[in-house]
């Protein structure tokens, strides 16, 4: 009996122990329970803290970028009918980037780009006349900041359709094909084989996507060439009236009038490995000769240029990786320029036309040295009277895609020291000028035959970021 | 060629070829998405980058869940992602692209 009562005695005192001791342990355990949840809400406010953050430091604000490319160019013209030639061992120059992109909200951005490009100890302001500011950040010249792009874009839905607009100064070099040989990743928005120039217009894009994959038209109406008016503050001798005509007409006999453009890009398919392009550019007021009195640069007509371009990216699926990273494209273009009566546009009758063509095919393939590496091989002809609108290409000899012959060209586009911020480049490009060179706007200037090489070596490195 | 050009001719492809590791690829991440995924997951590249914010495509790449993340912004891929070549070639390039143009990266697509 007294067993018993010790026996009930020690379980109900290690029953107590253990009640107790459990009774602790839940209480330690809804502790930590309490602590971790203050925690987590913690962690949340924490987390949506720095969202917000990121959200004001990244997307409310402009964000910069910078492009900053230092380059050498060893360049040699022949002119193998006069026996003469012209060099410069080494042009050197430096051009920076300012890139600025900034989203507001949902369906707006602005994109922005300023730059200087110029040559190791230019002249303070460079005044060539036939520099205008359609390639003002795209030759070397001085080390003036210009803009080079300002643009908005406002996307929306129309019943359905969606619809971009967009104005300001367009992201309109280095297009379609040509961002392998200038080693961007991203190409402009144009197809570079007919227009690459730097320009101001307003733009509507519609999106068709939902009939084929990628596809979408851009419809750009801007001008490139702003004519005859009065000075800043108009006439000091007579009238003072700014930015206007007197009596509203252009000098009768120089009619610089000026040039309009209506641009029609698009994306006819591309599912991230095959894609085809388009453009047809009509140029209003396009500068010729006015026969009566052999008046050059007068608006002497209309030129018309149409491109087609595919790019395969990536050859076959998945045979190899160096198919895979091989890139292949040929473009095809043709331009067309129709005089007025009393005029001529590149050596045209009186109130003839002029027409030309092109080819381009290039290969991007993986270097097999580096990282990523990529070695580019291109060819271009162009017929007599083959005048695209290039005169902002970034080629030191003049535009090779604008070539009245051919050209030959190949390039290494790989990261120094393996930095992918420090993209480089070594590029050689031969061009074989079979009638003359069409590097600018001169469209009073016959095409007669040539027989002159221009060659021109490039080593840039870049940082980028 | 003058003496300048061989100098740094020479010079640059001698550093060109210091390369050291290798690198996921952003830009390869888009091109891999627009290729492979685009048309299945109906959705633009910047549309499924944007459906999480940088940390959270960080933890989920931390954690192993890249993959479920994906396959939740985008059912349709589900096969894609769940493959042996989305772990061994393609993850890497996709991430560092969603990672770019997570809707807090303050990166705008271009028009």
């Amino acid at each position: 009996m007294r067993k018993t009562l010790l026996s009930t005695a020690v379980l109900s005192l290690f029953a107590g122990a253990v009640a107790a001791d459990d009774a602790s342990m839940q209480a330690e355990i809804d502790a930590l329970m309490q602590k971790v949840q203050k925690l987590e809400q913690q962690q949340k406010r924490t987390n949506k803290k720095l969202s917000q953050v990121n959200a004001q430091s990244a997307n409310d604000n402009v964000k910069f970028g910078l492009d900053f490319r230092n380059a050498v160019d060893v360049i040699d013209y022949r002119n193998n009918d006069a026996d003469t030639y012209a060099t410069n061992p080494s042009l050197l120059t430096s051009r920076l980037y300012l890139t600025m992109g900034a989203a507001p909200t949902e369906g707006l951005t602005f994109q922005g780009k300023l730059a200087v490009y110029s040559t190791w100890g230019s002249h303070l302001y460079v005044t060539d006349p036939a520099l205008k500011d359609w390639a003002a950040s795209s030759k070397a010249s001085d080390t003036v900041m210009r803009i080079k792009e300002a643009y908005f874009v406002y996307s929306d839905e129309l019943g359905g359709q969606p619809v971009s607009v967009s104005v300001g100064r367009r992201p309109s070099t280095n297009g379609f094909l040509a961002n392998y040989r200038e080693n961007e990743n991203d190409p402009g928005s144009p197809l570079a084989h007919i227009t690459n120039m730097e320009v101001n217009g307003a733009m509507v894009r519609l999106d068709w996507s939902r009939f084929m994959d990628g596809a979408y038209t851009k419809f750009v109406y801007g001008r490139a060439h702003s004519g005859e008016m009065q000075d800043v503050y108009g006439d000091v001798s007579g009238a003072r009236m700014p930015y206007a005509l007197s009596g509203g007409d252009v000098n009768t006999t120089l009619e610089d009038t000026s040039v309009d453009f209506f641009v029609m890009p698009g994306n006819a398919y591309d599912d991230g490995q095959y894609q085809v392009m388009y453009e047809w550019a009509h140029i209003f007021n396009t500068k010729g000769m006015k026969l009566d009195g052999n008046i050059p640069k007068a608006a002497s007509g209309s030129a018309d240029l149409f491109s087609v371009g595919l790019k395969v990216s990536g050859i076959g699926e998945e045979i190899s990786d160096f198919l895979d990273e091989t890139t292949l494209f040929v473009s095809g273009a043709y331009t067309h320029y129709d005089a007025k009566n009393g005029y001529t546009l590149i050596g045209s009758a009186d109130g003839g036309v002029r027409s030309g063509s092109s080819v381009w095919a290039g290969i991007i393939i993986p270097d097999m040295l580096t990282d990523s590496g990529r070695l580019g091989f291109e060819y271009n002809h162009g017929s007599k009277y083959w005048t695209p609108m290039n005169w902002a290409e970034d080629t030191a000899i003049g535009s090779k895609l604008a070539v009245r012959g051919n050209a030959y060209e190949a390039y290494w586009n790989f990261d120094l020291f393996g930095v992918k911020y420090l993209p480089a480049q070594i590029r050689y490009t031969y061009v074989q000028h079979d009638y003359t060179p069409n590097i600018n706007c001169a469209g009073w200037v016959a095409p007669v035959k040539t027989d002159i090489t221009a060659t021109d070596l490039r080593l840039a490195v870049t940082y980028r970021y | 060629m003058t003496t300048f050009g061989k100098l740094t001719t020479s010079a640059l492809l001698g550093l060109g070829l210091l390369t050291t590791s290798l690198y996921a690829d952003a830009d390869k991440g888009q091109r891999l998405y627009q290729k492979k995924l685009k048309a299945t997951c109906g959705m633009t590249g910047a549309v499924f980058a944007a459906k999480h914010t940088q940390m959270e495509w960080e933890e989920a790449k931390e954690s192993g869940n890249l993959a479920e993340m994906m396959t939740e912004a985008c059912p349709e891929g589900k096969s894609f992602f769940e493959s042996d070549k989305f772990k061994s070639k393609f993850e890497e390039h996709l991430y560092d692209f969603v990672h770019d143009f997570a809707s807090d990266s303050g990166n705008i697509p271009s028009c």
